[in-house]
């Protein structure tokens, strides 16, 4: 079993539904976007604008866990990695060694109305972001354990997004691999990521 | 100055040269100066050692211990779980560079009191703590170069040239750091070798750095990024003014004239001091210059045959 997650990028029109509904399901601090999206050009005349979502590549070879002095960042056997917040001490190596850029440091506490105090929703999800310590995507984790499906990947309006469990060569996202020429970033770098990319 | 959680999304959401911040900037600053003190500390202590000085002995572990370790545990986080740090010396380099603090600082403090014998007039338990505290010493001054050298996502940092240069660059610290001692201390060593030693060093460091810039600028094109952040973007300020002028070019010339004229011991330690400013800045420098593998890089447009 491997979870991993397919992009599509032909379909992918850039709405920021990903990093919305991200911060809505895990209560991320401002500033922190564990999922974001990313615009650029590319080809000959007529530039095409595309949109890169890229959140954490959850590789099978992490860095980001190698470097870790503590065991905070862990890797279970489903392949998604997540931070443990309770053994992370913030000296956000981990941050300098992902080549994905997908932590985020999360140094104070901080709502999003400044002088106002938290909310009610910031005091319930904060409690998952605690200060001092880096975050990053987990796959949604506590959403996959109940057998659904990440909510930037059950929530995308164009469905440019697949999960599914890379191991089985007849699950769908396999299959989109497949047929579809997946790629990976910077597979040149060997940490081997779960997130893949369909051609534009 | 970006200092509010949403001034830095700009930054985030370049698809291209993102800066890394959180090792150059704010209490990112602590780190440079962890990094720094370590590094002279661990340098003025192998001088020390060559001087058979133990006031350059003394402070130079106090630099390492309490200096360096208290700006480390300023800069996390949670300082508090800080002991965890060091349970995973077998992969991560953070773990192995603070038991590499640890070990030194512990064979330093038993060297220190058996009377820190010079080589010639120790016993075997002097000699073997003097060798074990000199091994610690320049681990401390290599160590940080793989922290660095280790990192993926920073082609600038990601090469094996790092740990010479922050070996010499700890070496240079050093030596500048016992200068400025022998010269403030009542009864110091003679200052004539350390000068020849501190100007070798620092001409190693100047050819090291120049050749350092030049191989990653033809490594890839976010190291080249890097290094015209160096040279003219962002952090040239820093490494103009910082790390060749007041670093490298008054230390050079003060210490070359003083081959031939005797300079006023004051002088040295402007030098000294000087030199000191330049290590900081050269930590800082190559630090805050990092930037990220651009993640559009690997971005692939799909062959005009792709039907969908």
């Amino acid at each position: 079993m491997r979870y991993g997650m397919v992009i599509d990028l032909k379909r992918c029109v850039g709405c920021n539904a990903c990093t919305v509904i991200c911060k809505a399901e895990n209560g991320t601090p401002p500033g922190i976007l564990w999922a974001r999206v990313l615009k650029l050009e590319s080809g000959d005349y007529p530039a095409r604008r595309v949109s890169l979502p890229v959140l954490c590549m959850h590789c099978q070879d992490p860095p980001c866990q190698k470097a870790c002095p503590t065991g905070a960042t862990v890797k279970r056997p489903d392949g998604i990695v997540y931070v443990d917040t309770a053994k992370c001490v913030g000296c956000r190596y981990c941050m300098m060694t992902c080549p994905f850029q997908a932590r985020y440091f999360n140094d104070a506490v901080r709502g999003y109305f400044p002088g106002q105090g938290l909310t009610p929703y910031e005091v319930l999800k904060y409690q998952d972001h605690p200060a001092g310590v880096v975050t990053k995507c987990h796959f949604c984790k506590h959403r996959v354990d109940q057998g659904l499906q990440p909510a930037c990947v059950a929530n995308c309006m164009a469905k440019a997004r697949y999960f599914g469990d890379l191991d089985d060569s007849n699950s769908e996202v396999s299959q989109i691999i497949r047929t579809r020429r997946g790629y990976q970033l910077h597979a040149d770098l060997g940490t081997d990521p779960s997130v893949y990319y369909l051609p534009p | 100055m970006l200092d509010r959680p949403f001034d830095y999304i700009g930054q985030d959401l370049r698809s291209t040269f993102r800066p890394q911040r959180e090792w150059a900037q704010r209490r990112g600053l602590l780190l440079i100066a962890a990094f720094f003190f370590s590094g002279i500390g661990a340098g003025g202590w192998l001088f020390s050692l060559f001087l058979s000085w133990p006031t350059g002995l003394v402070w130079s572990l106090a630099t390492v211990v309490v200096a360096s370790g208290a700006a480390h545990l300023a800069f996390l986080g949670r300082p508090e779980r800080s002991w965890r740090v060091l349970l995973r010396p077998q992969t991560s380099w953070i773990s192995r560079g603070v038991l590499g603090i640890v070990f030194f600082a512990v064979s330093g403090v038993l060297y220190l009191l058996t009377g820190a014998p010079a080589w010639a007039d120790a016993g075997p338990g002097g000699r073997l703590l003097l060798t074990l505290s000199a091994f610690g010493a320049v681990w401390l001054l290599v160590y940080k170069g793989f922290v660095f050298a280790y990192a993926k996502g920073i082609p600038f940092w990601n090469t094996a040239m790092l740990p010479a240069l922050f070996f010499v660059t700890g070496l240079r610290g050093g030596s500048a750091l016992v200068l400025l001692l022998a010269v403030v201390a009542p009864e110091g060593p003679d200052l004539y070798p350390l000068e020849i030693a501190k100007l070798w060093v620092a001409v190693s460091f100047g050819a090291l750095l120049a050749f350092y810039l030049w191989a990653t600028s033809e490594s890839c094109v976010a190291a080249r990024r890097s290094v015209r952040e160096l040279l003219g973007g962002r952090v040239s300020v820093a490494f103009y003014l910082g790390v060749l002028a007041v670093g490298l070019l008054l230390p050079l010339a003060w210490g070359a004239v003083g081959l031939f004229r005797a300079q006023p011991e004051w002088a040295w330690a402007v030098v000294s001091f000087s030199s000191l400013i330049g290590d900081f800045y050269a930590t800082y420098a190559v630090s805050k210059a990092g930037v990220y593998r651009p993640l559009a890089g690997d971005f692939r447009v799909a062959p005009k045959t792709s039907q969908r």
